[in-house]
């Protein structure tokens, strides 16, 4: 995999609890389902533990279509037939195997190193597929029924698994996993994030930043309140506007609204306060 | 003395399972647990479930653990412990046999004493066959800043006693706010309403069905014929009836107006009528009630495999559905009791749903309510409810 992706890992502000709260997941090899707003870095935390423990990542995007066996394997039936026709490559079109593909979670089993699997929006597929997945990660093995071979996990991977829906998963799938619910970072927390973000930040700036941006979350019936990543770029505007004085801040005035509002009435709404 | 926590968590509403009170147990036995802070985070994230229950397990431990002793693990005894909870579990024994994964007949063969031996050993293997080399060490290796001693309440960690610590991040009640549901956003509406879809095949042949083409290639022994298939688009009816008179429905006004605004862009296939308080045997197409009248029966000649979702609040006086001429608008007199159309509805469409926005616990002091929910099933308006209905509309 692309040592790009770790990049995050460096950018990573964690807190007490959550570390105690993976250490002690790894431990009971238990997965972690980890909730919170979006913006609350939950995603990232996976980056950061594979980077910490130097392992290698594999992340499965669960979408809403998503079938269980997508993400254990896939038999390459197309390039079987075109082979079975035109026979010039390398695979044997009478050994089925050639033609088996691992998906993510067949990656994390099979692989020789322990890896970190992170599961990521497992609230998008249906109820039916997070039992079914959960049974796998469970036994640590499933089956290729087109082989009829067995695979089983060499290392158990270290599991991380994100949700961002409000309602809750299903019983059986609570059951076996730890959970944490990630709170949105207080303003303590914030100025260390914005700190890691940007080591150059005058103080001043980052705490009218920092004060004004938590004004507006509370500002009522806003729908998608705004997030650290909305932060993180608002600041990076603020930054490049020659023109801006944190001053401005202090009187009410909110440049660049539409960076931290995405929803044309929310933005409206905001307009409003800042008049 | 874990265990009488753990039965006021359970007592006190919130859903914890003793299968989750083992895993705890292991990680005491691991040495995973080594203060009361610890303590704290870990059962937490064993034992509870769900942001909504976070706050009460804060106020719960604050009650327990307020003025117990800092050094309160090392006289801890887990076997001791166990034996208690286990004692007092199996006074249901069915129950704690579901729990804890193992046959109800063997659970009931065995002593006391055997079960804890059973479970110790249970224990213990999973302790040998543990492998203790990884554990992944917090923030000094990731956090550039070397912030690794924050702490959420803005305390420093270390000379602070993890009691005092526990204590603290318990009473900052910071997850308060979490406690209600959610409010019902387009997103979260979105998610409940996703599953309501019935997929038919649609459109051009214009999709390559491998499974097919293999197959009579197979039996063309080998000679290659690709087969097409259509595409799958959602094609499943819909009719929205919406109760929009009375001054009962003005409460929810806004998040029955949510809901419908956004059905018109969900639904491919939309129907939307309106009625008051209850459907007699007619209904309207326009909003006004007035104008376009439609009448039960030729909405009951629909494809009865239309899904008919009714919003209303379902809060009237009884005779309106219980007699002849009930009907509160004496120009439109009906000829038989409201209760009749509605049986009639639940005839002529499989898949009903009757979406109240009034809060599921005071559906039980209006009489109308339970009259109507004998004929129809009737679902809360929130994430849970909506989730619910979808399931319901979409049996076979």
């Amino acid at each position: 995999m692309d040592n790009s992706n770790f990049k995050g890992a460096d950018n990573y502000v964690l807190d007490d609890e959550l570390s105690h709260i993976v250490n002690v997941s790894i431990a009971l090899e238990m997965p972690l389902l980890l909730k919170g707003e979006p913006g609350t870095g939950k995603t990232q935390l996976a980056h950061a533990v594979a980077s910490g423990l130097d392992m290698e990542l594999i992340v499965l995007n669960v979408k809403s279509s998503m079938k269980l066996i997508d993400a254990l394997y896939q038999y390459d039936t197309l390039t079987r037939l075109n082979d079975s026709r035109f026979g010039d490559s390398k695979r044997d079109v009478s050994n089925i195997e050639d033609y088996i593909k691992m998906g993510k979670i067949g990656r994390a089993f099979t692989s020789e190193k322990r890896q970190v699997l992170l599961i990521d929006e497992i609230d998008k597929a249906d109820t039916d597929f997070q039992d079914d997945m959960l049974d796998v990660l469970d036994q640590m093995e499933f089956d290729i029924t087109e082989i009829d071979k067995r695979i089983t996990a060499v290392n158990r991977p270290v599991i991380i698994i994100t949700s961002n829906s409000k309602k809750d998963l299903s019983d059986p799938f609570l059951g076996r996993c730890n959970f944490h619910h990630i709170a949105f970072p207080d303003k303590e927390l914030m100025h260390q994030i914005v700190d890691v973000h940007f080591p150059e930040i005058n103080k001043q700036l980052a705490e009218r930043v920092v004060e004004t941006f938590y004004t507006l979350r509370k500002l009522e019936d806003i729908e998608k309140k705004p997030a650290t990543r909305e932060l993180i770029n608002w600041i990076r505007a603020l930054e490049l506007e020659p023109e801006f004085n944190a001053h401005e801040l202090l009187s009410g005035k909110v440049p660049f609204p539409g960076i931290l509002f995405k929803r044309s009435e929310d933005l409206a709404k905001a307009k409003n306060f800042s008049g | 003395m874990f265990s009488d926590f753990f039965l006021k968590l359970r007592d006190s509403g919130i859903p914890v399972s003793l299968k989750s009170f083992m895993t705890l147990q292991k990680a005491l036995y691991l040495g995973l647990i080594t203060s009361v802070y610890e303590f704290y985070v870990t059962a937490r994230s064993i034992l509870v479930k769900s942001e909504r229950y976070f706050d009460l397990y804060d106020k719960l431990f604050m009650a327990y653990f307020e003025g117990a002793d800092e050094p309160l693990l090392e006289g801890l005894n887990p076997d001791e412990d166990m034996a208690a909870l286990l004692e007092k579990w199996l006074k249901d024994p069915a129950a704690a046999a579901r729990e804890l994964d193992i046959d109800e007949l063997m659970l009931q063969k065995m002593s006391p004493d055997e079960l804890l031996e059973y479970f110790q050993k249970r224990l213990l293997d999973q302790k040998e066959q543990h492998d203790f080399g990884t554990k992944w060490i917090g923030t000094a290796g990731t956090s550039p800043t070397g912030h690794s001693g924050y702490h959420p309440s803005g305390m420093r960690v270390g000379g602070v006693s993890s009691r005092m610590q526990a204590l603290k991040v318990a009473g900052d009640r910071r997850f308060k706010d979490y406690t209600a549901d959610g409010p019902l956003t387009e997103s979260t509406m979105m998610e409940a309403l996703k599953r309501l879809r019935n997929m038919v095949p649609n459109g051009p042949r214009d999709r390559v069905d491998i499974d097919e083409t293999i197959t009579n290639t197979m039996k063309n022994a080998g000679e290659i014929e690709i087969i097409f298939k259509q595409s799958l688009k959602d094609r499943l009816k819909v009719v929205l009836a919406i109760d929009n008179g009375g001054i009962s429905m003005d409460p929810y006004v806004n998040i029955v107006k949510k809901l419908f605004d956004h059905a018109n862009s969900f639904f491919k296939d939309l129907k939307v009528v309106y009625f008051h308080n209850t459907i007699y045997d007619k209904v309207w197409t326009d909003p006004m009630r007035y104008k376009h009248p439609l009448k039960i029966e030729d909405l009951l000649k629909r494809d009865s495999e239309t899904r008919l979702i009714i919003v209303g609040d379902a809060s009237m006086s009884p005779y309106e559905l219980l007699y002849r001429n009930g009907i509160i608008h004496v120009e439109d007199r009906a000829d038989a009791p409201g209760l009749e159309y509605l049986k009639q509805i639940e005839k002529g469409f499989r898949h009903t749903a009757w979406l109240n926005p009034a809060p599921e616990y005071l559906w039980q002091y209006t009489k109308s309510i339970g009259i109507i929910r004998d004929i129809l099933p009737m679902f809360e308006i929130s994430l849970d409810g909506l989730e619910k209905a979808v399931a319901h509309l979409m049996v076979r």
